[in-house]
C-alpha cells in the first residue's frame, strides 16, 4: 500500500487547535489512519521545469526530472534546494481517499474534535464552460464513455500547494482510478488556451493527431509526435499503454478550437500544464464508471476548495453525454452539469445502531457522533435519523457504514469490552483429535516435529520419489517461481529434504511432519474409502509421515516405530512387501488399514535419494494416511 | 561422635603424624597407597576442616624415555663443535653431516643452538668455530651438565623425574639450562608442579581420637549390593553437580503448532465449533460471497495463486441464493446498499484459486447453518502470491472466527478478541478503526509487545456487512475475524524471520523451550 507524508506544520496549522505531536499521532490512529511516524523530507526543485522532488532519509536526487526529464545528478545547477519538511508518515486509507491530502485530513479532523461539525457548504457558480462529448467514446473499440469535469477559480499556488495537488491527483488514480483504468484526472492552467469556453470529448487517429505532451521541450507543433508515438516512447505512455489495447482510436479532450488538453487516460499536453502562477483550472476526470469519475472529481475539487480558500467552484456543462449508471453501449445521451456536490441520503436507526456497537446512542446522541464525522443529519420520527453524506464519501454504502462512523466518532477505546450472552458448546473435528493422537505418539518416540511448505514441483518431489509427475496434484496457474508450481501430495519430499538441509547438525535426527495433502477429486464423488467430497475439484486429506536418519538405522527400525504409530492409532499392522522406487528393493512395504485399503508405506531410503540430498548415512521413512475410516494413500500412483 | 568415612580418607587421616608436616607422596609412600587416593582424600579432609593442605610450587625436569639413546655422543651442538675442531675449526654445511655422524636436518635445526651458545658462526655456506667455541671445547655448558644430571640420577635410582631444587643443588644454573634447551628439546621437559604438604588440625586429631569408622565407597548401585544388603555398608560416591552432562532433548512438536493448539484450545473453551475448508476454493467462496468485487485489487493474478487444474468449479447448487449474491453486488439487491454498480460475472465465481483466507472456511459454515447462536472457528494456511522474504511467505496460517448472535456487537467483538489475546499471554492491546470489504464496522488488533516495546498488527475482524449475510439468509448480525498466527509466533517465539518458522531447523527446534 502506498504511503503518503503529509506536511504537519500545516495540517496542525489547519486543524486551528493547539495539541502535542504524539496526540496528534494518536488521533490519526483513532480515526483508522495506519501512521507510520513521523519522518523530514529533503526537498529539491528541478530549475528548468519546477518540479519539486522529495527526498526521504539518505535518497538521491533522481537521475532525471520526472516532468521534464532534464539531467539532474552530477548536474549541480539542476536543482534548487528548498526548504526541509516534517511529515507525518502514514499507509493510504483506499476506503478514505478524502483524507488524503492536508485539506481533506484536517476537514475530519476538526469534526472529530468538534472544531467545526457538519458539513462543509461548497457553492458552485453557474456553468462557465461546456464539454461537447463525442459518440465515438461510446464505441468498444475507443471506450472511456465516462466525463465529469469543474472549473476552479481563484488558486493561488506556491511550490507546496502544486505539490500537494500533484499528489492527490497521484494517489487518487491509485485508490478510485485503479492506476487511471477507472478513473484517470487531468488539471489544466484554463488562461492557458485561448478558447476557454467550448470544449470537445472526443477520439482522434493515433496515426495522424498530434500534439506536445507534458515534458516535451520541443516548441513547434509541427515537430509535435503522433499519438502512437507518445504511447511507444514517452514514459507515461508506456507505462499505461495498457489501458488503450485494442483501441483503434485514441480519447482525446481539446478546446472547439483543436488547442489539446489531454491524452486521457495517460498524458496532459504540454501547453496547459499549471504552474505556479495559474488560477484558474479547468478538471476533468474521465472514466469507465460514472460513480468513480464523479467521486474523484468531488474528492479532487472540495479538497482544492478547502486547502485554497479563496478558491470558487464553476460547473461544466456536459453535452451529449453518457448517461449515469450505464456503460454507454445503447448509445442514449444526456445532458449533465458537472460537478454534481449533491449529498447522498442514507437513513439510520439509533436503536441498531446501539445494539450493533454495543455502547448506548440514542437519536440526539448519534447525530452529534454523525455531525462531527461531517455529515448532516436531521432526527425523523422516532430512532430514525435522515443523514445527507457529503459528495466526497467514496465509502457509504449502506446504514452500516454510517454506524462505523459513529463508532470511529464515538472512539473505539470508549466502547467496553464484553462478551456476547449467548451460551454455546464447542467441538473440535475427529481429524484434529487423530493428529493430535499422532504428535503425542512420534514426540513420545523422541521425533521432532517439523512444518514445510506445502508449495511443490515435480522436480523436487515427484522425481525425488521416483515418478514422472502425480497426476492427480493440483497445478498453479499463476507460480511464482518453478520450485512451487503445485500442492504437495506426500510429506515424504519434505521430511527428507528437511534432513538434507539438516546435514550440519548431529545425528541421530528423527523427525516428523503431520498434516495435509491435496488430490484432485471430483466433484461430488464420495465414494466409501475415496475421501471426502470436493465442489472444488480438489480435498486435502490427512497424512502422518515420518523419517530417521542414523549412523546406523534400517527397515526393522522403521516397521518397529510404524507399528508403534499404527497400534496407538487402533488398527492391526499388516504389511505387504512393495516395492517402490523411493525404497530399497526387499526393503519396502505397504500398510493395509482395517478396511484392506493401501493406506501407507514404509521402508528403507534408496540410496539413489541418498545421494541426491547429500546424505552420507541409512535413513528410513514412512507416510500413513490418517484421515477417514482410513482412506487409501494416494501419493505413490503405482501402489494406488 | 564417631563418623564413618571412605576408607582412603580413614587410612589418611589415622595415618598422618602429629604435629609433622608430610608431602603427598611421602604419605602415601608410607600407608602404602597411590598418590592420587591420597590427593583425593586429602581434598575431603580439608574441606571438613581436619587437615591442613600447605602448596608450594616448583617445576619438574623430566627426562624423556629415550633420552640416553640421544644424548650418547652429546647434544647435537656439541658433537658439530667437535667435528669443526676435529677439521681444522672450519666446514661447510655439505662436510658436517659426514663429520658429525648427524644428519643434514638435524645440522640445519641446530645452527641456532650454536649461535646462542657463541660457538661457531655462519659465513656463507661455512661454518666456523669460534674462539669462544674453541675454548668451550672440554667445558660442558650449563644445559649439557643439566642433561647429565637427569641421565645419573635415571641410571642411580631410574627415577627420570627430578625436582629442579636437587639441580640447583648441584650448583647448575637452571635459569641458564633452561634457556639453552628450550621448550620444544627432544631430551626433557620442565613442568610446573604443586608439592602439597599435609598436617593434621586440632579439630582433625579430635575427630580421629573419637574413633573414625571406615566404610567402603562405590559408584554405582548393582543388583548384588542390593540382593545382599550390603548397600547399607557403603557411601555412594558423590557427584560434581556442576560438571556438564550430555544434552537431551525430548520429541516436540513444532513451536508454530504449540501456537495453533494454545489458539484451538482457547476457542474451544470459549464454546467455539471447529470448521474446515478445502485449500483449493472457488472465487465464489474465497470473494464474491464476502461482497469483494470481481475487479477488487485482492483477486488480480499478481496477489492471488490461480489454479489451473482444477481450474473451475460449479457455482453452488442453491441458485437463489447464488442470484442474491449477484443482485447485492450489482445494486445492493435486497439489503439496502447501494451495491458495487458493476455486472457480476459468473465465470468470475466459478474460477479456482487457492484459498487466500480462512473467512473462506467460516463463510461456508455460516452458508451452511446460518442460524444463531453459533459461534465457529478454523485455523488452516492460506495463501498469498507473495515474494520470499523475511517478512512474508506464500503460505501461512490463519485462525479466523465467526459469531452468530442477535445479541452481538462491536463491543462483544473487542470482548471476545481480548479473551483470546489475554488467554495467549497479551494483557495489553488496542483496537483501531480498520478498513476491509467485508465487515462494517471493522477493527485491527495491535498487541503490545513489553519486551520490543512496541505494538504489532495481529488482523482484521469486524462485523459482517449485511451485503454478506443477508444473501445467505442470515439476519443476525455476525462478528467475524482472521488473524494471522505466524506472526504470533514470532512474537512469542522470539524470530526475526518468518522462514524459520518453515526451514526446520534441528538446532533450533531441539534447544527452543516449550515454555515460553
Amino acid at each position: 500500500m502506498p504511503v503518503i507524508g503529509i506536511p504537519v506544520e500545516d495540517l496542525r496549522r489547519r486543524i486551528g487547535r493547539e495539541m502535542a505531536q504524539d496526540d496528534l499521532l494518536v488521533l490519526l490512529g483513532d480515526l483508522g489512519c495506519d501512521v507510520e511516524g513521523l519522518a523530514v523530507l529533503e526537498r529539491r526543485q528541478c530549475v528548468q521545469c519546477g518540479f519539486v522532488m522529495e527526498l526521504a532519509g539518505k535518497e538521491e536526487v533522481p537521475l532525471s526530472c520526472d516532468q521534464c526529464q532534464a539531467e539532474l545528478r552530477g548536474n549541480p545547477g539542476a536543482v534548487r534546494e528548498l526548504r526541509s519538511l516534517e511529515v507525518v508518515r502514514m499507509e493510504l486509507l483506499a476506503v478514505r481517499p478524502d483524507m488524503f491530502d492536508p485539506a481533506g485530513l484536517a476537514r475530519a479532523i476538526r469534526g472529530w474534535l468538534s472544531v467545526e461539525t457538519g458539513p462543509v457548504r461548497y457553492a458552485i457558480g453557474p456553468p462557465a464552460a461546456t464539454v461537447r462529448v463525442d459518440p465515438s467514446v461510446r464505441r468498444s473499440t475507443s471506450w472511456r464513455p465516462h466525463i465529469a469535469c469543474a472549473i476552479v477559480e481563484g488558486v493561488a499556488f506556491d511550490e507546496d500547494s502544486i505539490k500537494v495537488l500533484m499528489k492527490l491527483q497521484e494517489n487518487l488514480h491509485w485508490a478510485l482510478g485503479r492506476n487511471r483504468k477507472h478513473a484517470s484526472i487531468g488539471v489544466y492552467d484554463l488562461d492557458s488556451l485561448q478558447e476557454r469556453e467550448r470544449f470537445e470529448y472526443l477520439t482522434e487517429d493515433p496515426e495522424t493527431f498530434r500534439f506536445l505532451p507534458l515534458g516535451s521541450t520541443e516548441t513547434t507543433a509541427a515537430k509535435a509526435p503522433n499519438l502512437q508515438t507518445i504511447l511507444e516512447e514517452h514514459p507515461k505512455g508506456r507505462a499505461y499503454a495498457g489501458l488503450l489495447e485494442g483501441f483503434d482510436r485514441y480519447p482525446i479532450l481539446r478546446s472547439a478550437t483543436g488547442e489539446v488538453l489531454s491524452m486521457p487516460p495517460i498524458i496532459n499536453s504540454e501547453a496547459t500544464r499549471v504552474h505556479q502562477g495559474s488560477t484558474r483550472l479547468f478538471i476533468d476526470v474521465t472514466g469507465t464508471g460514472s460513480r468513480i469519475a464523479n467521486r474523484t472529481l468531488n474528492i479532487l475539487v472540495t479538497s482544492l476548495l478547502d486547502y485554497h480558500r479563496t478558491a470558487r467552484l464553476r460547473a461544466v456543462t456536459l453535452e451529449g453525454a453518457t448517461p449515469p449508471d450505464t456503460d454507454g453501449r445503447e448509445g442514449a445521451t444526456t445532458t449533465l452539469v458537472s460537478p454534481d456536490l449533491s449529498a447522498q441520503t442514507v437513513y439510520i436507526d439509533a436503536g441498531r445502531t446501539s445494539r450493533l456497537l454495543g455502547i448506548d446512542t440514542p437519536p440526539a446522541e448519534l447525530r452529534l457522533l454523525l455531525e462531527r464525522m461531517r455529515h448532516e443529519v436531521q432526527q425523523e420520527d422516532g430512532t430514525r435519523l435522515r443523514v445527507e453524506v457529503p459528495a466526497y464519501r467514496n465509502d457509504i454504502l449502506h446504514e452500516r457504514d454510517l454506524m462505523e462512523d459513529a463508532a470511529i466518532a464515538f472512539g473505539y477505546r470508549n466502547i467496553p469490552r464484553t462478551l456476547v450472552p449467548s451460551l454455546t458448546v464447542g467441538g473440535d473435528l475427529p481429524a484434529t483429535r487423530r493428529a493430535e493422537s499422532v504428535r503425542a505418539v512420534l514426540t513420545g518416540l523422541g521425533f521432532i516435529e517439523v512444518m514445510t511448505l506445502l508449495l511443490t514441483s515435480p522436480e523436487q518431489s515427484d522425481r525425488l520419489l521416483g515418478f514422472e509427475g502425480h497426476p492427480a496434484s493440483v497445478v498453479l496457474a499463476n507460480p511464482i517461481s518453478n520450485e512451487q508450481t503445485q500442492l504437495r501430495t506426500s510429506l515424504l519430499p519434505g521430511l527428507l529434504w528437511t534432513l538434507a538441509r539438516n546435514r550440519h547438525n548431529p545425528l541421530p535426527q528423527e523427525v516428523f511432519e503431520v498434516a495435509e495433502v491435496t488430490f484432485l477429486e471430483a466433484p461430488g464423488s464420495a465414494q466409501p474409502g475415496q475421501g471426502p467430497a470436493a465442489d472444488t475439484g480438489a480435498a486435502e486429506r490427512l497424512h502422518a509421515g515420518f523419517a530417521q536418519i542414523a549412523a546406523k538405522t534400517g527397515f526393522a527400525e522403521a516397521r518397529a516405530l510404524l507399528e508403534a504409530v499404527v497400534r496407538e492409532l487402533g488398527w492391526p499392522l499388516r504389511l505387504r512387501a512393495a516395492d517402490l522406487p523411493c525404497f530399497i528393493t526387499g526393503r519396502c512395504a505397504v500398510v493395509l488399514g482395517p478396511n484392506d485399503v493401501v493406506s501407507g508405506v514404509v521402508g528403507e531410503v534408496h540410496p539413489r535419494l541418498l545421494e541426491v540430498l547429500g546424505l552420507q548415512n541409512p535413513a528410513i521413512a514412512a507416510e500413513v494416511c490418517i484421515d477417514g475410516p482410513p482412506w487409501a494413500l494416494r501419493s505413490f500412483p503405482e501402489v494406488s | 561422635m564417631s563418623k564413618a568415612l571412605p576408607p582412603e580418607q580413614a587410612r589418611v587421616l589415622e595415618g598422618l603424624k602429629p604435629g609433622a608436616r608430610e608431602r603427598v607422596p611421602e604419605v602415601a609412600e608410607r600407608l602404602g597407597m597411590d598418590q592420587a587416593q591420597v590427593a583425593a582424600a586429602a581434598v575431603t579432609l580439608h574441606a571438613e576442616g581436619w587437615i591442613e593442605v600447605e602448596e608450594e610450587p616448583y617445576r619438574e625436569w623430566v627426562l624423556a624415555e629415550d633420552a640416553r639413546d640421544q644424548l650418547g655422543e652429546g647434544i647435537p651442538e656439541r658433537r658439530i663443535l667437535r667435528a669443526l675442531l676435529a677439521h681444522g675449526g672450519a666446514g661447510t654445511m655439505a662436510e658436517l653431516p659426514a663429520w658429525s655422524g648427524l644428519d643434514a636436518k638435524q645440522v640445519g635445526q641446530s645452527l641456532r643452538g650454536l649461535q646462542a651458545r657463541g660457538w661457531a658462526s655462519k659465513e656463507g655456506a661455512a661454518l666456523r668455530a669460534t674462539p669462544a667455541g674453541q675454548s668451550a671445547a672440554e667445558v660442558p655448558g650449563e644445559d649439557e651438565r643439566a642433561l647429565e644430571f637427569l641421565l645419573d640420577s635415571a641410571q642411580k635410582d631410574g627415577i627420570r623425574r627430578v625436582d629442579e631444587g636437587a639441580l640447583i643443588g648441584a650448583g647448575i644454573d637452571v635459569e641458564r639450562a633452561r634457556a639453552l634447551l628450550g621448550t620444544k628439546n627432544p631430551f626433557c621437559e620442565v613442568r610446573d608442579k604443586t608439592h602439597r604438604w599435609l598436617c593434621l588440625t586440632e579439630a582433625g586429631a579430635a575427630f580421629r581420637s573419637a574413633g573414625v569408622e571406615s566404610r567402603r565407597e562405590v559408584s554405582q548401585i548393582t543388583p548384588e549390593l542390593l540382593v545382599s544388603g550390603e548397600w547399607r555398608n557403603v557411601d555412594f560416591k558423590p557427584y560434581d553437580v556442576n560438571l556438564p552432562t550430555e544434552p537431551r532433548y525430548p520429541g516436540k512438536t513444532h513451536p508454530l503448532q504449540r501456537v495453533i493448539e494454545r489458539t484451538r484450545k482457547a476457542f474451544l473453551e470459549m464454546g467455539f465449533e471447529e470448521a474446515v475448508s478445502p485449500y483449493v476454493e472457488s472465487g465464489f467462496w474465497d470473494f464474491d460471497a464476502l461482497f469483494q468485487p470481481q475487479d477488487h485489487p485482492a483477486r488480480e493474478m499478481q496477489d492471488t495463486f490461480y489454479v489451473r487444474t482444477p481450474g473451475r468449479s460449479p457455482l453452488p447448487p442453491d441458485a437463489a441464493m447464488v442470484d442474491r449474491v449477484r443482485r447485492t453486488h450489482e445494486d445492493g439487491g435486497d439489503t439496502g446498499s447501494v451495491g458495487w454498480r458493476y455486472r457480476w460475472d459468473p465465470k468470475k465465481a466459478e474460477q479456482n484459486v487457492l484459498r487466500t483466507h480462512t473467512t473462506a472456511t467460516t463463510i461456508r459454515a455460516l452458508a451452511a447453518n446460518p442460524r444463531g447462536p453459533r459461534k465457529v472457528f478454523s485455523i488452516g494456511r492460506v495463501f498469498r502470491r507473495e515474494t520470499i522474504d523475511y517478512k512474508h511467505l506464500p503460505i501461512f496460517y490463519q485462525v479466523d472466527g465467526i459469531i452468530i448472535d442477535e445479541g452481538a456487537s462491536l463491543s462483544s467483538l473487542m470482548g471476545t478478541l481480548g479473551a483470546f489475546y489475554e488467554s495467549m499471554g497479551f494483557d495489553k492491546f488496542i483496537f483501531r478503526p480498520g478498513f476491509f470489504p467485508y465487515t462494517e464496522p471493522s477493527l485491527e488488533v495491535f498487541i503490545w509487545h513489553e519486551e520490543k516495546q512496541d505494538w504489532f498488527e495481529m488482523g482484521g475482524s469486524g462485523i459482517f456487512r449485511p451485503e454478506v449475510t443477508e444473501p445467505l439468509g442470515c439476519t443476525e448480525p455476525v462478528l467475524a475475524w482472521g488473524l494471522g498466527l505466524d506472526r504470533l509466533a514470532m512474537l512469542l517465539y522470539d524470530r526475526q524471520d518468518i522462514r524459520d518458522l518453515y526451514l526446520s531447523d534441528l538446532e533450533w527446534l531441539r534447544k527452543e523451550p516449550r515454555c515460553r
